[in-house]
């Protein structure tokens, strides 16, 4: 709107001029030219303007989108099972991100937990909320440190090129979101090199990237969160009970101290770069069965309870004598499922 | 009255030339005035558009020492040090050596936060100013292989600028990780020298941050609190000789063994001591009164109990200052919004 009038103002100002000098000696066709020109320019200006654009490509957000918080919530409780402090957590972290406009530092988020929790799976969500295409959004850019950064010797280039490659994406769109897997695998010292962004700095070389989001997600510290778990079931409490509190300080120290963490003795934790050490607890038998449910409602069939509760018996479970918790979490169900449905 | 005179051409002008078109002559008259004033440098009409360099730079102590009160907490060591520093150097018509702070101390302290208010202080842009330079170990430095490279950009980088704006403000941050000699490259423009090469450097500011000494300065505050003084009470004397040598001794601190401690040439070590609970409370409250917040004693209270203290069993001081503040403040934003919306 401001645009329209702004220029429509420049155009009256451009007819009425030719009138108020005493000379009137202005060229008729010059003049009409420059207002031919000045029209032209509010016309691409309006069809440029961000909106209209925006619906046909994708666009970096650069206003907030209010429904990304509720739309996260709402993925989460329908989608991850088992879970009750993470869908808490990342929904209040996210959503107190997007909302701050005067964001000090980007929103650093460490996902821990044994395998087949659903440690990515919260990941693709958060990306799915707060992005159209998701994970396959240009802005949404994920890195393995076995696929991405395999050879120890070539450490160095590995940081000059994930640097690079940080600084220009965020460059180009500030609420950029970087997914870090496998940190337990990736060389102690490489994330370092990335220390300088997640801080509290105003501008680094000129670009901000305080509105960037970074999750790392690892298996560190799984163990000891299979201890709480276990402490609260042995002690006859609901996993319900368990709070974030009671994780949080026993994960910050043993990540930091467990040599294979990827976060050993790093600057980030160092620092206290990290805003949210978020636990996934191991996943219990009901849980493997709701992910089961899932899978077959997915396909299209119809959920019979005894397969369910059959593939459910054949997942592995520890510790040896109560049998609690799945080994693998929810990974290898679908694998299992085509076995009892002939297609 | 240079407005006059433009419109004193601008009237004149068509008079004096009756076979040009009025308009089309005023206009390149004031197109040719303007252009003048844009490209010459410092011009008011530039200055009003783009940055300028602040060449008779005198700082204003006391919206220093009002900023400083109200938005630095528990460090009256630091805030003595700097604002007597800040003053002399920036009364003194003619310093002898540009202003070098080494400023030391434990994360979250708010060793970053004094340089940038500082920097706003001195040009209105502060961080995001074109005098105002950040240089980062880790980022810029990052490979020590490179070191004689490194000198070199270095050296090039300071000199062009401080031709360009005598009074820029460099600022080093993470000093303890950086390579040992990297600083010795700048110290000819540190020294008591007139002029080098034409540039003279002695209006410029230094400012080393780092965290090295910040277990010495802990062990001294730690020590105080035990045998019952007053926070207070510290005294720079009773720190300084401590960081310096614990300072250069430290293969880590990036000044080690470095000449610019060797020849003094650092004016003053400023040290920022541990933040307690109270100080972290106050954090808190201005960090929701920078949100639109009503401040809730009960949420400031809550945040400061989630934050973990050293150490172990008296619990006295914050391991992080006041850094993941905010991060926490998000956790209990929905009662912080349900009170704010109750009060209206």
């Amino acid at each position: 709107m401001k645009l329209r009038r702004g220029t429509l103002r420049a155009a009256l100002a451009l007819v009425l001029l030719p009138l108020l000098t005493p000379a009137g000696a202005v060229e008729p066709i010059s003049v009409g030219l420059a207002i031919a020109g000045a029209a032209a320019s509010a016309l691409t200006g309006f069809i440029s303007y961000p909106r209209l654009y925006c619906y046909f490509r994708e666009c970096c957000l650069h206003r907030h989108d209010p429904r990304a918080a509720a739309a996260l919530q709402e993925n989460l409780d329908k989608r991850l099972f088992g879970q009750h402090l993470v869908s808490k957590v990342v929904v209040k972290a996210v959503r107190g991100f997007l909302n701050n406009t005067n964001a000090k530092k980007p929103l650093a988020l460490s996902l821990h937990g044994w395998t087949g929790t659903g440690k990515n799976f919260v990941s693709k969500i958060v990306a799915e909320s707060i992005y159209k295409k998701g994970l396959q959004s240009k802005y949404v850019h994920q890195f393995v440190a076995t696929l991405h950064f395999p050879h120890a010797h070539s450490i160095n280039l590995y940081k000059d090129q994930l640097q690079s490659w940080i600084r220009g994406n965020v460059s180009i769109c500030p609420r950029s979101l970087f997914i870090f897997d496998e940190m337990d695998k990736m060389h102690a010292g490489l994330i370092d090199s990335i220390k300088p962004f997640l801080d509290y700095y105003e501008l680094l070389d000129g670009v901000s990237y305080r509105q960037a989001i970074f999750i790392f997600l690892s298996n560190a510290g799984a163990e000891k969160i299979t201890e709480v778990a276990l402490d609260f079931w042995r002690n006859g409490r609901t996993r319900e009970d368990i709070q974030l509190t009671d994780i949080q300080n026993a994960l910050s120290v043993s990540v930091f101290n467990n040599k294979n963490s990827g976060f050993w003795h790093s600057t980030l934790i160092d620092r206290n770069l990290i805003d949210y050490f978020i636990p996934f607890l191991p996943l219990e038998y009901k849980h493997v069965k709701m992910c089961v449910r899932v899978e077959i409602e997915s396909r299209g069939y119809a959920v019979d309870e005894d397969i369910v509760s059959r593939i459910a018996d054949e997942m592995t479970y520890f510790p040896r004598e109560e049998r609690i918790y799945s080994d693998k979490g929810c990974k290898t169900v679908d694998a299992k499922l085509d076995y009892y449905y002939d297609f | 009255m240079k407005l006059l005179k433009a419109a004193v051409i601008f009237v004149l002008v068509p008079t004096l030339t009756p076979a040009f078109d009025p308009l089309s002559v005023s206009v390149v008259v004031g197109g040719a005035v303007m252009a003048w004033h844009l490209l010459s440098s410092d011009s008011w009409l530039k200055c009003r558009f783009q940055e300028c360099c602040n060449r008779n730079s005198t700082l204003n102590f006391t919206a220093l020492k009002a900023q400083l009160d109200n938005r630095l907490f528990g460090q009256h060591l630091a805030k003595d040090v700097v604002l007597k520093a800040v003053l002399g150097f920036s009364n003194n018509p003619s310093p002898k050596k540009p202003l070098m702070l080494s400023l030391h101390g434990w994360a979250g302290t708010g060793k970053n936060f004094l340089s940038q208010i500082l920097a706003e202080q001195v040009h209105p842009a502060g961080l995001r100013s074109k005098f105002v330079h950040l240089f980062l170990a880790t980022l810029h430095f990052p490979h020590h292989d490179q070191v004689k490279l490194y000198k070199e950009q270095l050296q090039n980088w300071i000199r062009g600028n401080v031709s360009a704006c005598p009074s820029s403000v460099f600022i080093f941050d993470e000093m303890d990780k950086m390579h040992p000699g990297v600083i010795d490259a700048i110290k000819p423009f540190l020294d008591y020298y007139e002029e080098v090469d034409g540039v003279s450097y002695r209006k410029a500011i230094f400012i080393f941050l780092s965290n090295a000494g910040g277990d010495l300065i802990n062990k001294a505050a730690l020590d105080f609190w035990a045998s019952g003084k007053r926070r207070e009470d510290i005294q720079l004397k009773d720190l300084e000789p401590l960081l310096s040598v614990g300072v250069f001794n430290n293969k880590n601190s990036g000044l080690w063994h470095s000449s610019i401690i060797d020849r003094n040439l650092i004016d003053y070590f400023v040290p920022f001591l541990p933040l307690e609970q109270r100080h972290v409370k106050m954090c808190v409250r201005a960090e929701m009164a920078a949100r639109g917040y009503a401040v809730d004693e009960k949420i400031v209270q809550e945040v400061a109990d989630e934050m973990t203290y050293f150490p172990k069993e008296q619990r006295i001081y914050s391991d992080k200052g006041c850094k993941t503040v905010q991060a926490k403040l998000d956790i209990h934003e929905d009662v912080v919004m349900r009170d704010t919306n109750a009060r209206g």
